[in-house]
């Protein structure tokens, strides 16, 4: 059976969104922390791909987070500084 | 401008609180951060009825149903390997229905308003707002603050508000599982009956466990909306250490697993989403569910009853908004020892009570080799059962085989089916 996989970016797509590009709602406290942070979780546990490690460091983009929160949650150094979006803004869930 | 009761969130919990209180005469708000009630929310995809008959009967008359689920299905799945158990009813029963939450929650939403409760969506709560005794009095958003005699809580599962408050403590990867959920769309509606097998309107729940979480705590979900299959993955938190692919390819290895992508082929991707569940039930609940003029619901309260195949968020959900809105009603003033009330109602209904009684569930379910043994054990024993080659095995030549083969112990096996038996 082939069947066409979808890359996550094709699927991040297919939501609507209304993007904060003047405030990212997410910040990494402190990047060296991540340096230092041997697993790396948000990398397996965003269900955006948020967290991208690139070297030793980690690039978060939040334009297509789904506000699920669970980066908080799951980071073991606390070094997440986690809001919602600003009124309105961020995902529209329509079919779910 | 002041109201009775401010109700941060538009989900189950808090519309069903703000119904309750303006069809009693409160002036009400509801506070949304989303662009529309639903907007921000996600689910697996079923609710059951059978509560909702009592504090939401309104529902049966014309609350949005995409189907009545007659057909349960558990599959434990492998690599190569599937075993699938179903449990069919004929009788054109009406317990639990697949629905979008955000559809269902927006006829809740106009309920609520019909009833004069004042939805106002595109705020974003940021703290409660407390006097100078540290009562809570309203609530915070940007430089804006509103003040009510009354707060519910209904801020969902990811409970910002309570961890700044000092009301609950940092949630615990221990607490809770992410789930990420694909809403895969067919031509139309026929094509998913026939690809399923069902009737018309007639429902399908499916559960998975082993392939879809890498044999991890958690599994794999397919639901069936009109024309349209809820499917994905929960992973437990406390298990990403053993992950070895990230959950957004998860997602996507369930959906192409062959024994799945038989019956998605063709489907569109309408939607893609993930959101944290509760795991914990009862145990991650905040120690008080009242203070001085605040009141907890939902998910935000743990009020979600996890038992592996068997999930119930939205019924506990309206319930407890119903039981706050009592409480409200019946409490002589906001204060503390006022609201104790709420506690007695939530002792008094099926809530605490049944999450009590399945407090054990989510150690049993969060151990790591139960869900690798049991998939790869029973898959691999029944595949043995109906393999007919040289020998023609017994059902006891089967078990041992495949005990050997998959070296899972046998012993090990029983210990844990008996907890399965009482703990689940």
């Amino acid at each position: 059976m082939s069947l066409k996989y979808f890359t996550i970016e094709e699927r991040l797509n297919a939501n609507a969104w209304d993007v904060d590009i003047h405030r990212p709602h997410i910040k990494i406290k402190d990047p060296d922390m991540c340096r230092k942070c041997e697993k790396k979780p948000c990398t397996y546990m965003c269900p955006a791909k948020c967290y991208v490690q690139q070297g030793d460091i980690i690039v978060l983009s939040t334009e297509a987070c789904v506000e699920c929160g669970t980066c908080r949650v799951v980071c073991p150094h606390g070094n997440i500084e986690w809001n919602y979006p600003r009124s309105g803004m961020g995902i529209w869930y329509r079919f779910t | 401008m002041k109201f009775d009761v401010a109700i941060v969130g538009a989900g189950p919990a808090g519309l069903a609180a703000a119904y309750k209180l303006a069809s009693a005469g409160f002036k009400v708000v509801v506070l949304e951060r989303g662009r529309e009630p639903g907007a921000k929310e996600l689910y697996g995809g079923r609710i059951y009825a059978y509560w909702l008959d009592k504090y939401l009967p309104e529902f049966r008359k014309d609350a949005p149903v995409d189907r009545w689920v007659r057909r349960e299905r558990v599959t434990f799945l492998t690599e190569d390997k599937a075993l699938t158990v179903e449990s069919a009813v004929v009788e054109k029963e009406k317990k639990s229905f697949v629905v979008p939450l955000v559809s269902f929650v927006s006829w809740m939403a106009k309920l609520a308003q019909s009833a004069g409760a004042k939805i106002v969506t595109e705020i974003t709560v940021d703290q409660f707002v407390k006097d100078e005794k540290g009562r809570i009095v309203g609530v915070q958003s940007g430089p804006d603050v509103l003040h009510a005699e009354y707060v519910i809580d209904a801020e969902g599962v990811n409970r910002l508000l309570l961890e700044r408050a000092g009301l609950a403590k940092k949630l615990e990867p221990e607490a809770v599982a992410v789930g990420v959920k694909e809403v895969l769309k067919f031509e139309n509606k026929k094509v998913l009956e026939e690809r399923l097998g069902l009737d018309e309107d007639e429902g399908l729940a499916w559960a998975f466990a082993g392939y879809p979480t890498e044999y991890l705590p958690g599994g794999g979900f397919i639901y069936t909306y009109k024309d349209a299959l809820a499917l994905g993955v929960v992973v437990y938190l406390r298990n990403w250490p053993k992950l070895k692919t990230p959950v957004y390819e998860l997602v996507e290895k369930f959906r192409l697993h062959p024994y799945v992508a038989q019956l998605v082929k063709g489907a569109t991707l309408q939607e893609y989403g993930g959101h944290m569940t509760p795991v914990a039930g009862i145990n991650m609940s905040p120690q008080r569910l009242y203070h001085d003029g605040l009141l907890i619901v939902g998910d935000a309260a743990g009020f979600l009853l996890h038992t592996g195949v068997l999930i119930r968020g939205v019924d506990f959900a309206i319930a407890s908004g119903v039981l706050a809105a009592e409480a409200v009603k019946e409490a002589r003033s906001p204060s503390a020892e006022d609201l104790y009330v709420y506690e007695r109602k939530l002792r008094s209904s099926f809530i605490l009570p049944q999450l009590e009684k399945f407090r054990h569930a989510d150690r049993l379910l969060s151990d790591e080799s139960l869900f690798r043994d049991l998939a790869l054990f029973s898959t691999e024993a029944a595949y043995r059962y109906f393999s007919i080659d040289e020998n023609h095995r017994t059902l006891f030549e089967a078990v041992r085989e495949a005990s050997k083969h998959t070296k899972v112990s046998l012993l090990k096996l029983m210990i844990n089916m008996i907890r399965m038996i009482r703990n689940l």
